[in-house]
């Protein structure tokens, strides 16, 4: 991958060459509050971009799967009915995206554009989307407590997936292209080459970040094969659900859930739309069908659920992705502390539990 | 990214009911085709087991399985009014419109089972899935060797598809052996859950080279397959459709997902062996 160097102050110059390519860019600023959010780039906002910041708890999954997204219009006319799909097609760009959100996007693109079944909805969304990723670098701002990137192999640096990377250097940025359409942005004259005493800093700055983690779920691996061969004790799973609040959070948070629900609500007198809108397995109703029967009705199954379909060893094979890119989310906003370090705290300890009952003789 | 044009696989097309035939108590079977006949003509290749996502306009969609066998020329839904989508197509009239998608699923592998034994095992409304096979294995009466259905309901009343199982009960190189719960009506036939026939004097279910279909209410799924069981029916040869709630029908809105398995796109038909594993009650 081709790399380039630019002048600090020149950073935000990326914003406007992609905005005068006719993207939309959207980038990190922040709240009130610790809040930090997406939001669209304006000539008034421009320079309040932050470059580093606590990641967005609102992660930018939804500029390609949007929490409520319209799919078709049903109208009505004298008996006929006439159904038309309704598309949103536009040049997006996100500006600072974090590597774990990069895998995140990643994770999407194969579960919604893989196997026997294409999504237009998203491909329309993805295929004019511009990535540019921010490693994290920042010790005190980019990295919370709950991160775990280095454990899920997304970060801090992401290795692929991002159209151009960018790295806080100090009085410089490095930039790196991830793809032709990256590359392209380097005919500015803002991007010059860099030397190798560039490539030495990276590794040296990359090296250093990788060591200032809190979090770091060793047990992460051990976890997957644990799940994927269903040794985790009903048990611990019960100890999992009890501390559920069935609040959804973790699934609105998390920038590898897929799952939604469809609706279709009234806008006229004689015209419904259909929606889709984000969905969580934490939720009682998710499975329970019309005649009112629900296979997974206790907490402890829907948790059970969302571990596994997250961790076993068949979807990340499935989907040569796994559907957690340890942006830590889940744990910052869980009001269990269920979220994933959490739960992979809670195996590893109830494994050293079965591990102390395991019968050993001479 | 790939900028070929994809198809919309969440768009349905408009569907006409053409009439409307009263089944068993809140069943009713849709007799439909599609408006555009390219649209019908794509559709009738459906395979049996697979089903199909029907949207009532104002209310939602549902999936339901495909009844007919795609020997026949008609296509229909057979469905039990139990919740809104189903009410508001209990109350369409010959002419209406609604709209149709899919067929889905894997189905049954019919053609797997050339020189094989059938026996078809459904309890209550169980049998709509199965009335596709039943169909399909007459059609191709020599491919299989023999054909067994049992069936059973709550009531004489609640038998489904009665004129069709009238025939089948007349068709030779078919053993069709009915039961109810609660016998009404001068029933003169066998009292006694499904599992009961098998073991009725005369009856004898081939378990060698034999595949076993499986549909009805939970219980009774459960009470049937430790009888096929105990006979010496493998796992595998024991065939069921499950069901869930689903909204996509095309594997990504997640809520059908069971185990490692999404029953719109890796069912809804599975194996006893399989459905063991995936770990859920049925």
């Amino acid at each position: 991958m081709k790399a380039r160097i630019l002048h600090r102050a020149d950073v935000l110059k990326i914003v406007d060459l992609l905005r005068q390519q006719g993207y939309e860019v959207l980038a990190p600023f922040c709240g009130r509050g610790r809040d930090t959010c997406f939001e669209p780039v304006t000539d008034q906002n421009r320079d309040q971009i932050q470059i580093h910041l606590p990641n967005p708890y609102y992660p930018p999954k939804r500029f390609v799967f949007p929490h409520i997204e319209r799919l078709m219009k049903f109208e009505r006319d004298n008996g006929a009915i006439r159904i038309e799909p309704v598309y949103e097609e536009g040049k997006r760009a996100i500006f600072g995206i974090r590597s774990c959100d990069v895998a995140g996007i990643y994770h999407l693109d194969r579960f919604y554009l893989g196997r026997d079944f294409r999504d237009i909805y998203y491909e329309n969304h993805r295929k004019n989307l511009f990535l540019v990723n921010m490693v994290c670098t920042d010790v005190e701002r980019d990295i919370n407590d709950e991160c775990f990137c280095v454990c899920a192999d997304t970060g801090p640096a992401a290795h692929d997936h991002f159209d151009l990377q960018l790295m806080d250097m100090g009085e410089e940025f490095m930039a790196v292209a991830g793809t032709p359409a990256g590359e392209a942005l380097f005919a500015d004259p803002i991007f010059r080459k860099g030397t190798d005493a560039h490539i030495a800093k990276r590794h040296t700055i990359l090296d250093d970040v990788r060591k200032r983690f809190k979090t770091t779920t060793s047990w992460f691996s051990a976890t997957v094969r644990y799940v994927s061969q269903g040794d985790i004790l009903e048990k611990t799973w019960e100890e999992i659900g009890n501390r559920c609040l069935e609040c959804g959070g973790c699934t609105y948070v998390c920038p590898a859930c897929t799952c939604f629900t469809v609706s279709d609500r009234q806008v006229g007198p004689n015209e419904f739309e259909r929606v889709r809108i984000w969905d969580a397995c934490a939720l009682s109703g998710f499975t329970r069908m019309a005649g009112g029967f629900n296979p997974r009705k206790a907490v402890h199954d829907r948790r059970n659920r969302r571990f596994f379909r997250k961790l076993a060893h068949y979807f990340i094979q499935r989907e040569l992705s796994m559907a957690c890119v340890g942006c830590g989310r889940c744990a910052a906003v869980c009001h269990g502390d269920i979220g994933m370090p959490s739960v992979v705290e809670m195996i590893r300890r109830a494994t050293a539990e079965m591990d102390k009952n395991e019968p050993v003789s001479h | 990214m790939n900028q070929s044009a994809t198809e919309n696989v969440y768009l349905p097309k408009i569907a006409v009911l053409d009439r409307v035939v009263s089944e068993i108590p809140e069943v009713k079977t849709f007799y439909w085709r599609f408006e555009d006949p390219a649209e019908q003509q794509a559709f009738q290749h459906f395979r049996p087991g697979q089903f199909a996502q029907v949207s009532l306009y104002g209310v939602g969609e549902f999936p339901t399985s495909l009844p007919p066998s795609p020997t026949e020329d008609e296509t229909f839904f057979t469905v039990r009014q139990v919740g809104s989508c189903t009410s508001a197509l209990h109350q369409l009239k010959a002419g209406d419109k609604f709209a149709v998608r899919g067929p889905y699923g894997n189905g049954f592998p019919m053609e797997e089972y050339y020189g094989k034994n059938l026996v078809f095992v459904a309890g209550g409304i169980g049998l709509i899935p199965l009335r596709s096979c039943i169909v399909y294995a007459l059609k191709n009466r020599d491919k299989y060797q023999r054909i067994q259905i049992f069936h059973g309901a709550k009531t004489p009343k609640e038998l489904m598809y009665a004129p069709a199982l009238h025939e089948w009960e007349q068709t030779p190189g078919v053993e069709c052996y009915l039961t109810v719960d609660r016998a009404a009506d001068g029933w003169a036939g066998n009292v006694g859950v499904v599992g009961t026939l098998f073991k009725k004097p005369g009856v004898q279910l081939p378990v060698e080279n034999t595949v076993a279909f499986v549909c009805g209410p939970p219980i009774m799924f459960r009470f049937v397959i430790k009888d096929l069981l105990e006979m010496g029916f493998q796992e595998r040869n024991i065939v069921s459709t499950l069901e869930r709630y689903m909204k996509c029908g095309v594997g990504k809105c997640g809520h059908c997902c069971i185990g490692v398995a999404y029953v719109c796109v890796d069912g809804p038909v599975f194996t006893y062996e399989q459905i063991k594993k995936l770990g859920e009650d049925i």
